[in-house]
């Protein structure tokens, strides 16, 4: 019940609050300025070149997954680096809600709108057919990469100038999305252990089941190793 | 020398704060791409990445530090300090287009690109850097959040980078060279593929006419909002 309270507190602070509420609809001006590109740019290209892009689409799917996941995360980040600074978050940490309940809070909103956000894209975007169960386990990694990428900044920088720094950094994670168009045996064996790698396997494999395991495994893994560090903290 | 002194404790702080840590793995992941470009596109890809990132980091990191020097209270102090607001900015300024410098330098260097004039590379770097920083103090002034500061960006971002694609040609688009991101594209693209001597000259004088510009009203906000906070 206290979680719920908080969270419609946390709706009403956003929706208050037209930066953030603007924040939150990013990712959906992402999806349509993807969808544009892919209607008209993808055609023009082809035009260009004699070189096949359409088999590779599906990148620009998994891109957009990433991109939405690590924007909603990278606002969450800063946002409890906000309230670290107004003492919010010491505030709250002796409210009955904890520091615990603070974290899941912040991070559940993320990770609510990275699904949405993750199947909106999918079907906005139609570039790639996918079992439902996929779509659905692509957005929950999706949510996952958006905990991850809140907590990384959150649990890491110990201000808003390490805060963005961290970011900068963060957006580079992306490339592990994409070595397998680059062929590079180190970068792809390095690639294995992090989570947008196994976003665009689930997508490029998604029937089989070891990747799903293996998905899990490395998601799950960063997202224990983290929270085990806020705890420590 | 004070303006010395500041733009070496600039250059800590930033150290400290992991910019060249992150600008090393931002190169080296610049590189890995870049490397798989053939030579054509690499011409045209190679001068937009460092034009794209960079040139505008100042934009990127300027906000978050006077924020953070804002909320530790070391304005209060340099409003009465001898510091002056003018050597503040601009330690800011160059401490940030160093960054910048090494990196465009890092990654044109390393990258299997021919011939480049390091110098217009270098001018360019700096005056792009410059006006993108100084852009990035006008817009914190109004902002108490990274969140609100990063939101407030996009529209500059887009004042600014929208007009770029005058230069794929179409008629009178040399109008556009007057939006100072134009003209330092232009002027990064010679770097590159090579420009006529009067046309990098008449920029490059440009663009620091512009910069003289964007510092002036910059000093102006920030002595406003965030020194005498009217």
């Amino acid at each position: 019940m206290l979680q719920i309270i908080h969270l419609k507190n946390d709706l009403r602070q956003i929706l208050r609050d037209p930066i953030m509420a603007i924040l939150m609809v990013v990712p959906l001006l992402l999806i349509i300025a993807f969808k544009l590109m892919v209607l008209y740019l993808v055609p023009f290209i082809q035009a260009l070149i004699e070189f096949d892009i359409l088999p590779y689409l599906y990148y620009v799917f998994v891109f957009v997954v990433i991109m939405c996941a690590s924007m909603l995360g990278i606002v969450t980040g800063f946002m409890m680096i906000d309230d670290r600074d107004g003492k919010i978050s010491e505030l709250m940490s002796v409210t009955p809600l904890g520091r615990n309940g603070y974290l899941i809070n912040r991070l559940l909103f993320s990770s609510v709108l990275s699904v949405f956000y993750s199947i909106l894209g999918y079907y906005v975007l139609n570039v790639v057919e996918l079992p439902f169960v996929t779509i659905l386990f692509v957005s929950l990694l999706s949510s996952n990469y958006s905990i991850i990428i809140g907590l990384l900044i959150f649990t890491f920088a110990d201000d808003k100038v390490k805060g963005l720094a961290f970011a900068k950094a963060i957006n580079s994670l992306t490339l592990f999305a994409f070595t397998d168009l680059l062929a590079l045996k180190w970068l792809t064996v390095l690639s294995w252990f992090f989570p947008p790698y196994w976003i665009t396997l689930v997508v490029q494999t998604p029937h089989t089941l070891l990747v799903y395991g293996l998905a899990l495994l490395v998601n799950f893994g960063w997202l224990f190793l983290l929270i085990r560090h806020y705890r420590k903290k | 020398m004070r303006l010395l002194h500041a733009v070496w404790t600039d250059m800590r702080f930033q150290w400290k704060h992991g910019f060249y840590l992150v600008y090393v793995l931002v190169t080296i992941i610049y590189l890995i791409i870049l490397s798989f470009l053939p030579n054509d596109i690499l011409s045209v890809g190679l001068p937009l990445v460092v034009f794209s990132d960079p040139s505008v980091l100042g934009l990127f990191f300027v906000g978050g530090i006077i924020m953070l020097e804002k909320m530790q209270g070391v304005l209060s102090v340099l409003v009465v300090s001898p510091l002056r607001t003018i050597e503040y900015i601009l330690s800011k300024v160059v401490s940030l287009a160093f960054v910048s410098v090494l990196a465009a330098f890092a990654i044109t260097g390393f990258s299997s690109y021919g011939s480049v004039s390091w110098l217009l590379l270098f001018l360019s770097t700096v005056l792009t850097s410059g006006i993108f920083t100084l852009c990035g103090i006008m817009i914190t002034a109004g902002c108490n959040t990274v969140n609100q500061y990063i939101i407030k960006t996009v529209p500059y971002m887009l004042l600014f980078v929208l007009p770029c694609f005058s230069l794929t040609g179409f008629p009178y688009s040399d109008l556009f060279t007057v939006i100072p991101s134009v003209a330092a594209l232009r002027l990064m693209l010679g770097a590159y593929m090579g420009i006529p001597l009067y046309e990098a000259i008449s920029l490059v004088i440009y663009l620091t006419g512009m910069n003289y510009l964007f510092m002036r009203w910059a000093i102006r906000v920030f002595e406003n909002k965030i020194i005498y906070q009217n």
